[in-house]
């Protein structure tokens, strides 16, 4: 069945349209815009789910003259995201309304969470390559305001900064792998180079760029999804208001990096790929999986949590077997459930209990009864512990990892060893959440209110969903998931069956030593804890963070002190850099193309013009050797004059005309400016003087060499001609550079005149209205 | 610089010059001239003036107005003329261009008629591109004296 494209333009659409009339809405509703929010996603969501079961392509164009077209691409993967971002997005959006009271910025955050939403739907549901790209950086922008939210604190800023300096910078990556595929397939158009992948793939092979195009992806992928090393942004992030935790930074925005390596999945397959991927995501799993057992801070636990099932995930669509897909897309829909949860709880805790410290909490099963049967089955799904919905997906990694290691044998047996060990410290922290409602309860904890419904029916909306896919996790996969697979694999897609293992196989052993191990290491959690934490606190490079802070910081210092050389406010040092570097630029610029002077003069002198042009030479030097300001701007005019006739003895009367008119304007502006100078500067320092001079002869032989070069190509006068036979019959003008003004290049001549205004308008403000800028 | 002999020698000199670079102006399709240049000379001739009779004379001594300090001359004095007058010159030379768009041509897009059997002058072309080139000479002219009166009055 084909898509219908109104539905995907409205969806795509209507998230922008109804952020752009957000701040109207507020100025009415108040805090009950989070309902029209609501309302806006749950629209999304029924047009998302009136594509159910679709497959098939949408074009619309875009930028004909350029070959962009807007073309959206409806399969498994993409209404799965659809979904997610819409599903969520009612629920994040009816929590909101009360968890936002009271904050500051509404209007700003309603407007952003829609127009993420809308970013977001564009990636999922976008076929083109530049256009995936743009909305992708818009997910990313969205992001930015999202987490620097209180923009008075000074932590939200740094968290806003690192962000967008992570994902934007790891989206430019992405645009370059784009670009190479692009050009290497001939088109941006995704379902044409997915239809014909295994051409494409091998066409990139024999090129040698299917390594620079799986790493370039891999960044991009990397940076939005927080995989190590990139994943530093993730944990600082949590200074966003929970929602925007639960909406961008764990169900959503991150899935952006995954749903990149799934839909390239089936194009790019390859061992290069799977080395890529499933070493980075088991890393990256088991790196920040012992990460979260370090955190204090349950924001914190659980945004590394994030980056470690976002590894996971990554791993899955790593491995090349038919597991891993099914782990890939399954896991999509399980962390989304539960993690959304999680966050939506940790935000009811927050709220209620006034504390986010993992140490101040504990005991609050009899406070929030429903809040912790809540967490039950999200941190047992988490954990991975069966019958909950996060078993089955771990369950395909094992046997993903496990059918690898047995296929290619040596050191493919790291891949579910490495699995097996990350997943004990999931295993740990998982059941340290759990905690927070259970066990003892601290004495300094005060009193924990209940939450109001519309923040209870979220959470628990999500935990009544993951409790189905554990109990049924068969039905998921048929709705669902079957098709998320089919999108990540090329080829046909075998029927998957998941459930409850009945014999020992060895996934379900491997899952057997994690939940033994975890257990029995779980009395030790509070010495693995405190152990870690003081390692990251003895050995600093060790963590990322170091390495960011230090290159962030080093380079602000340096460009400091480049500043303070370069642009000191004074307009000689200005001058001089600026000759510098375009002389600099323009020699490295022939040399690097190895442009070679011609033999001879390509113009011949009449006695005339060097008549003219030696009075020139000798007013240029009498310039340097002027006595006062008046005779050096004098002698100048002199020089100004001689290029005028000059222009008269080559026959170019308007470049004379202009020439003296512009003179003549010159030297009055000049003389108006001149008694504001001092009358004498100063003994010239005499090193000053020689680097000037330098300076002056390297320009001026830049100019030379550049004109040389310049007229030494004999174009076939093509374009002159042309303007020669034209100018009557087209712009009935005798006057040729004239019609070229005017009519030919009128264009250029309409950005000429608005440079002048521009400048005239520059003046204005800067020399009349620097001591009061109301008046005018 | 404002002796007599210059104060008289501008008065003659200004309207020539004037009459000049109309002529430049519109005669800028078929031989040398043109908006910019036409522009350029306009504004020498106004410099002409300020040099020889001083910045508040075109205020006081032409337009009767009154007025003392620079801050007035730009809120509402004779360089707000001259900024509305580069404003404008931009309006005709993009207006000229959206004219085209509604003829549906792309934009910018010149044309002409030849006017034959005018009294004295025979034959007459009408260049739409002069409509564009008045808004060259606008904004040159705008522009220069804006800057002019603004650094003069420094």
């Amino acid at each position: 069945m084909q898509p219908n494209s109104a539905a995907i333009v409205v969806l795509v659409g209507l998230p922008f349209l109804a952020a752009a009339v957000a701040p109207i809405v507020y100025r009415y509703l108040g805090d009950r815009t989070a309902y029209f929010a609501a309302a806006i996603a749950f629209i999304s969501l029924g047009l998302v789910s009136s594509q159910h079961g679709v497959h098939g392509e949408v074009v619309l164009p875009w930028i004909p003259s350029m070959g962009v077209t807007l073309r959206f691409y409806v399969d498994g993967l993409a209404l799965l995201v659809g979904y997610l971002a819409s599903g969520i997005g009612v629920l994040v959006f009816t929590y909101s309304a009360s968890y936002m009271h009271g904050e500051p910025g509404k209007a700003k955050y309603y407007a952003t969470m829609l127009a993420f939403m809308g970013s977001m739907l564009g990636v999922a549901f976008a076929a083109d390559l530049l256009a995936i790209f743009v909305f992708w950086e818009l997910t990313s922008i969205s992001s930015f305001v999202l987490i620097g939210h209180y923009t008075d604190e000074r932590d939200s800023r740094y968290a806003a900064r690192k962000s967008m300096l992570i994902t934007v910078g790891g989206g430019l990556f992405m645009l370059v792998g784009f670009l190479i595929l692009a050009s290497h397939a001939g088109t941006y158009d995704l379902v044409y180079m997915l239809e014909h992948a295994d051409e494409v793939r091998s066409g990139l092979a024999s090129a040698g760029l299917l390594w620079p195009v799986v790493g370039l992806l891999g960044i991009g992928a990397a940076a939005k999804s927080a995989q190590v090393p990139l994943h530093i942004w993730l944990p600082n992030a949590m200074e966003a208001p929970t929602t925007v935790s639960t909406f961008l930074h764990s169900a959503t925005m991150v899935k952006a990096g995954v749903y990149l390596v799934g839909r390239f999945r089936p194009l790019l397959l390859s061992d290069e790929w799977m080395a890529l991927f499933a070493a980075l995501g088991l890393i990256t799993m088991t790196v920040t999986a012992i990460l979260a057992v370090s955190a204090t801070d349950i924001k914190e636990l659980l945004a590394y949590s994030t980056a470690s099932h976002l590894g996971l995930i990554i791993a899955g669509f790593g491995f090349q077997n038919a597991y891993g897909a099914e782990t890939g897309a399954f896991h999509i829909l399980n962390h989304a459930l539960f993690k959304a949860a999680l966050f939506l709880v940790a935000g009811i805790v927050a709220h209620e209990a006034g504390t986010r410290a993992i140490d101040e909490l504990g005991g609050m099963w009899r406070d929030l009864p429903i809040t912790a049967g809540i967490t039950v089955v999200a941190a047992l799904g988490m954990a991975g512990v069966p019958p909950f919905n996060g078993f089955y997906s771990k369950e395909l990694l094992f046997e993903a990892a496990y059918e690898t290691a047995v296929h290619l044998g040596g050191l493919a047996w790291l891949y579910p060893a490495v699995a097996v060990f990350g997943s004990i410290f999931t295993f740990l922290y998982s059941i340290r959440f759990l905690q927070l409602f259970f066990g003892d309860r601290p004495d300094a904890l005060g009193e924990v209110h209940s939450p109001p419904v519309t923040m209870i029916a979220p959470p628990l909306l999500l935990a009544v969903l993951a409790a189905i896919v554990g109990a049924m996790p068969q039905l998921a996969v048929d709705t669902l998931i079957q098709s998320v697979v089919g999108s990540a694999t090329s080829g046909h897609a075998h029927a998957f069956h998941v459930g409850l293992p009945t014999s020992l196989t060895p996934p379900f052993v491997m899952s057997l030593i994690v939940m033994g191990t975890g257990v029995i290491t779980y009395p030790f959690y509070g010495r693995i804890h405190a152990a870690l934490n003081r390692l990251f606190e003895v050995v600093p490079p060790i963590t990322a963070n170091w390495w960011y802070d230090s290159i962030v910081y080093g380079v602000n210092r340096r460009s400091v002190q480049v500043a303070e050389r370069v642009h000191n406010g004074l307009l000689r040092t200005y001058a001089t850099w600026t000759f510098f570097g375009v002389a600099a630029l323009t020699i490295s610029g022939f040399v690097a193309t190895t442009a070679t002077l011609p033999a001879e003069l390509p113009i011949t002198l009449a006695p005339a013009l060097i008549l003219v042009l030696l009075v020139a030479v000798v007013a240029a030097v009498a310039i340097t050797i002027a006595p006062s300001h008046v005779a050096g701007v004098l002698t100048l005019s002199i020089l100004g004059f001689m290029v005028a006739i000059f222009y008269i003895l080559a026959s170019a009367p308007d470049l004379a005309l202009t020439q003296l008119t512009i003179e003549t304007l010159t030297l009055v502006i000049f003389l108006l400016v001149l008694d504001r100078l001092p009358a004498f500067y100063g003994e010239i320092d005499r090193m000053r003087a020689i680097r000037d001079g330098v300076l002056s002869i390297a320009v001026g032989m830049t100019v030379t060499v550049t004109v040389l070069l310049s007229t030494a190509a004999t174009p076939t006068m093509k374009i002159a001609e042309y303007f020669v036979e034209e100018a009557i019959p087209q712009g009935g003008g005798g006057n040729i550079v004239n019609v070229i003004l005017v009519d030919f290049r009128a264009f250029d001549t309409l950005g000429e005149i608005s440079v002048i205004a521009m400048a005239a308008l520059s003046v204005l403000t800067l020399v009349a209205l620097r001591n009061g800028g109301e008046t005018a | 610089m404002t002796t007599v002999i210059f104060r008289t020698a501008t008065k003659f000199v200004v309207p020539i010059i004037m009459l000049v670079s109309i002529a430049l102006f519109l005669q800028g399709h078929n031989a040398p001239g043109g908006g910019f240049i036409g522009g350029v000379l306009t504004a020498s001739a106004f410099a002409l003036i300020y040099i020889a009779y001083g910045l508040d004379f075109l205020e006081d001594g032409v337009l009767g107005r009154d007025a003392q300090t620079m801050i007035e001359h730009i809120s509402h004095g004779v360089v707000s003329d001259y900024r509305h007058l580069f404003a404008i010159g931009l309006g005709i030379a993009a207006g000229s261009g959206l004219l085209a768009i509604l003829l549906g041509v792309p934009f910018l897009t010149q044309g002409y008629v030849i006017l034959e059997h005018v009294p004295i002058y025979g034959e007459v072309e009408l260049a739409s591109a002069v409509v564009f080139d008045l808004g060259v000479y606008a904004v040159v002219i705008g522009a220069l004296l804006t800057i002019l009166s603004v650094v003069g009055a420094e």
